[in-house]
């Protein structure tokens, strides 16, 4: 009986001992990826009267896509200026001397329900000591035209699920490929949003700067990005998903599929950017082959998520 | 088979060969030591595998999962007195038989087919675990045994102890157990690695009689397994652990046609934690955590009038599953990749069942009986079945109904029977919602499908039976049709997830499978103490293509000589497969060879003072034969010689 004795005693120890406890499954997405769905302020401006407000996701400029909604208040009278043709120019300037441009939108039309001019840019680089990033922007009121610069800083964007790549493709253009959305992805179908922009190459001398054809980018008609997603971690072996879809342009100019992740974790969307044609640009087919403990091959042309 | 042969006539194992004694109680459950005649310290799936029509996957020495009929346990309903309880292990390592001890049982009530359906949807059958439980005023007023025993082979130790006090108002009982083994060595004495296990189970029971003809009951279970070993698996288990609670309510009567009432409210949680840290070998180490909580009800009513007897069971329960998988990457400072291999589902079953029997004449009996039941999933992460299923519903409801009928006739030593049963089955939460279960033996992971048809099983047995007092020889034979049979196909979509995999299946319908399994017993007394027993079985299992089903027991025999005089017995059997000629390759099977083995087996019984006491010395696989059957996993050997010995006293 004492050997029971012990065991009752065992027993009870092993009961209160600890062991793995359920995932918070809500939680486990959303500590690493940070995700944000109120536009604040990033930056403001004034000239004379008038005031810019430049509003971004979680007021913060980060590399890759953001969406931008821009106010111009009459602070006089305090009331917002709706009439005005509006452009926005981001130039980076390096130490080198050197300035370029990165896919925005150059006309910003007005959002009459929400009160404000709609815009994006695609941060191609984050700020640095060699980098910096100012914006241009112009607005007529009261039969003036105005033009405000400021600078901004462009933060890292740490949603690696807001990923972009910048590249030459066959066609000698320069693209960027931004990703827009989801945010936050989740272990299911996710409607996968992009961008895609094309550098407008000058074909006219620059102007005085900022001279905006020196700097245009537009996005890309009836392209299509073929999609491939797997897990690159070698002991995934190339693992990947069922049921994507390709990424095709909607009536909002965006790009827009299906990827499945199966699980959360490092993923890479290896893609293949297609033209209207059906050309090849960018991009080559990855092996399909399961290979245990080899790292998978990637894409030339990819952008790596995480969640 | 008809309804009347509700208890097995137990005979063959194919693994331990061992004999019960035959017992057959109309529409009532056999009542049974939990022993075999070779040994009498017996662990429940060793019990189990005396049992005609059943077989056992194995993947270790430890929880073996039980097949009814030549059926994997999903087709089977399990419970503990009328209890559905359902593992919490993906990988089928913890069947509802691996949370009880064999001296917690008093039985185990086995009903082929339709006639099972009594306590839930089925389609092979259902496994009955049947609890102890002391009558009140017994004459003796306390009650105790201790059994202790060692086995060489795999250096099984184990204590297992009871004590039951009945009053006459109030009874009590409680049983303790633990076993303890090592890796096992297979009959060429190499050591069969990650085969060893630790049990710790006890029990307690309490009942108290609330008048003349009523009384209530409470019980529980506990029982812990750590540091099992899966040697056919690439994982083992750090620990498991369940909890089975029970409270019940039963009322006699009397007079009238209800006789008893028996209600029982019951709770049990499992948590069971697969641990592959013991396998340096593997490339990428997982978590891989299970829960299984079941809640629910069963209330039983026993009817009898004249010829006429009836059982009628409402059975009620709400199962939760969860299940797991975080992979830890090469470099630990990467993110660890989450899924969920059972995405929270529920399942709701409820359901009335009803067995009739009539006597028609003294010589002849009718039975009917059928259930009706709703079966209801919701899969709280539905997300993960939409990656392989755009689209399917979260939730689903199903209806199950059954029907049974047969007819017995007993004229002089000649006994008939034949009979006949309709019913359908829900998809498992693993057929359902599983996803990229790791299913090692094929070597592909497995995905569910929230559209599968409820299997609909079509069958009919019938045995003819002739006994003298001296001579017995019986003869059974069942046959399933099976429609929308439920079985892993390849899918040409995804990947691999589980490093391991060749591929990915997915749980589809067949159009139909068909099922027959065949048995012949015989005994005979070839002098006062000198007892012989035989038993054939053989099984065909065919999908609608003619491709054979996997796991389908190949011709079997097994054959046993019993003597007993005064306080000594000494038994011998021999028993094994023939070559498993109809493996299926498409499902991982290989060929497996033919095997036979020799076991052997002595007890003598005495008192010392007012303790009996009874000692056991025996050997299985006597002969050290290296062998594997249709049904080992992986095609891990099973154990060599294994010298086994017991001792057992009685209060």
């Amino acid at each position: 009986m004492k050997s029971f004795k012990f065991l009752v005693i065992a027993l009870y120890c092993a009961i209160a001992s600890c062991t793995i406890d359920k995932t918070d499954y809500q939680a486990e997405t959303g500590a690493l990826v940070p995700q944000y769905y109120e536009f604040k302020e990033a930056v403001s401006f004034t000239s004379g009267t008038y005031k810019i407000s430049i509003e971004a996701l979680n007021g913060t400029f980060y590399k890759g896509y953001n969406e931008l909604h821009l106010k111009i208040i009459n602070t006089k009278t305090n009331q917002d200026v709706n009439t005005s043709e509006v452009t926005f120019l981001p130039i980076m300037s390096n130490t080198d001397g050197s300035k370029t441009s990165c896919p925005h939108l150059y006309n910003l039309p007005y959002d009459a329900a929400n009160k404000y001019y709609t815009g994006y840019s695609v941060f191609t680089s984050e700020s640095t000591t060699a980098n910096s990033w100012k914006l241009y922007v112009s607005f007529t009121a009261d039969n003036q035209q105005y033009a405000i610069s400021g600078d901004i800083i462009v933060e890292k964007q740490s949603n690696k699920n807001l990923n972009m790549t910048a590249f030459t493709a066959k066609d000698n253009e320069q693209y960027v490929i931004a990703l827009v959305a989801p945010q936050k992805p989740t272990v299911s179908e996710n409607k996968l949003t992009a961008g895609i922009y094309k550098y407008n190459k000058p074909t006219t001398p620059a102007g005085t700067f900022p001279d905006p054809s020196q700097y245009s980018y537009s996005e890309v008609s009836d392209y299509t990005l073929k999609l491939d997603p797997r897990m690159p971690e070698p002991s995934m072996g190339n693992h990947s998903s069922p049921n994507n879809q390709d990424l095709t342009q909607q009536n909002d100019g965006l790009y827009h599929g299906v990827v499945n992740y199966t699980m959360t974790g490092n993923w890479t969307l290896n893609l293949i950017m297609m033209n209207q044609n059906g050309l090849i640009l960018k991009g080559t087919v990855v092996p399909t082959d399961f290979t245990p403990g080899i790292e998978g091959v990637k894409s030339e042309l990819y952008i790596d998520t995480l969640f | 088979m008809g309804m009347s042969v509700t208890a097995q006539n137990a005979h063959a194992g194919h693994d331990s060969i061992k004999n019960l004694e035959e017992v057959q109680v109309k529409n009532a459950t056999k009542k049974k030591k939990i022993e075999t005649e070779m040994k009498m310290a017996v662990s429940v799936d060793e019990f189990l595998s005396s049992s005609d029509n059943i077989s056992f996957i194995k993947r270790g020495a430890y929880a073996w999962e039980p097949l009814l009929n030549n059926m994997s346990s999903e087709r089977s309903t399990v419970t503990i007195d009328g209890m559905h309880i359902f593992g919490a292990c993906t990988d089928k390592m913890d069947p509802v038989t691996s949370y009880v001890e064999s001296n917690n049982l008093s039985a185990i009530d086995i009903k082929s087919g339709q006639q099972g359906s009594l306590h839930g949807a089925t389609v092979a059958g259902s496994i009955d675990l049947k609890r102890k439980s002391t009558p009140f005023g017994m004459e003796k007023k306390w009650n105790a045994a201790y059994q202790s025993g060692f086995e060489l082979n795999n250096k099984q130790f184990f204590n297992l102890g009871n004590v039951a006090y009945s009053g006459e108002k109030f009874v009590a009982e409680g049983s303790i157990s633990y076993r303890k083994a090592d890796d096992y060595y297979d009959g060429n004495n190499d050591e069969v690695k990650h085969s060893q296990y630790k049990k710790f189970n006890t029990s307690l029971g309490f009942a108290y009689k609330t008048t003349d003809l009523s009384s209530v009951r409470v019980d529980a279970i506990f029982d812990m397994a750590k540091d099992v070993g899966y040697p056919a698996l690439p994982m083992d288990l750090s620990l498991s652990r369940a909890l089975i609670t029970s409270a019940s309510y039963k009322q006699l009567f009397e007079e009238g046609l209800i006789k008893v009432i028996d209600s029982k409210i019951y709770f049990n949680a499992i948590e069971h934690y697969m641990d592959d840290t013991t396998r340096p070998e593997n490339l990428v180490h997982m978590d891989m955590p299970g829960w299984s909580t079941t809640y629910g009800l069963v209330s039983k009513a026993n009817l009898k009038k004249n010829s006429y007897s009836s059982e009628i069971q409402l059975n009620a329960y709400d199962n939760l599953s969860i299940a797991e998988m975080r992979m830890y990457p090469q470099d630990r400072s990467n993110r660890t990749m989450f899924a969920y291999s059972w995405p929270w589902v529920t399942t709701r079953y409820g359901g009335l069942s009803m067995n009739n029997s009539w006597d028609i004449s003294e010589k002849s009996q009718i039975n009917l009986g059928g259930s009706l039941g709703v079966n209801y999933n919701y899969s709280k992460y539905v997300e993960f079945n939409w990656i392989f299923h755009p689209g399917a519903p979260q939730e689903k409801t199903r209806f199950l109904p059954s029907l049974h009928a047969g007819y017995n006739l007993d004229i002089d030593h000649f006994n008939f029977a034949v009979g006949t049963g309709y019913g359908h089955r829900a998809p498992s939460v693993s057929e359902g919602y599983g996803y990229y279960i790791y299913n090692s033996f094929d070597r592909y992971d497995y995905i569910g499908n929230p559209d599968l048809k409820n299997e609909i099983s079509y069958e009919a047995n019938a045995s003819a039976g002739f006994k003298n007092e001296r001579f017995s020889l019986q003869g059974k034979i069942n046959y399933f049709y099976i429609e929308n049979y439920i079985i892993g196909r390849i899918l040409s979509m995804g990947s691999p997830m589980n490093y391991q995999s060749v591929g990915v299946k997915g749980y589809t319908s067949l159009d139909y499978a068909t099922l027959l399994n065949m048995s012949m017993n015989a005994s005979y007394d070839i002098l006062e103490h000198l007892h012989w027993k035989a038993a054939l079985t053989y099984a065909r299992g065919m999908d609608d293509k003619g491709g054979n089903l996997p796991f389908i027991r190949p011709l079997s025999y097994q054959t046993s000589l019993h003597f007993m005089h005064k306080n000594f017995g000494i038994q011998t059997a021999v028993n094994g497969d023939f070559e498993q000629i109809n493996y299926s390759p498409q499902y991982g099977e290989d060929l497996t060879s033919a095997y036979t083995t020799w076991n052997l087996s002595a007890n003598y019984s005495f008192k010392i003072n007012k303790v009996g006491t009874t000692i056991q010395a025996g050997a299985e696989n006597l002969l050290n034969k290296y062998y594997s059957t249709y049904a080992d996993w992986g095609n891990i050997p099973r154990m060599g010689r294994n010298i086994f010995t017991s001792l057992k006293f009685s209060f």
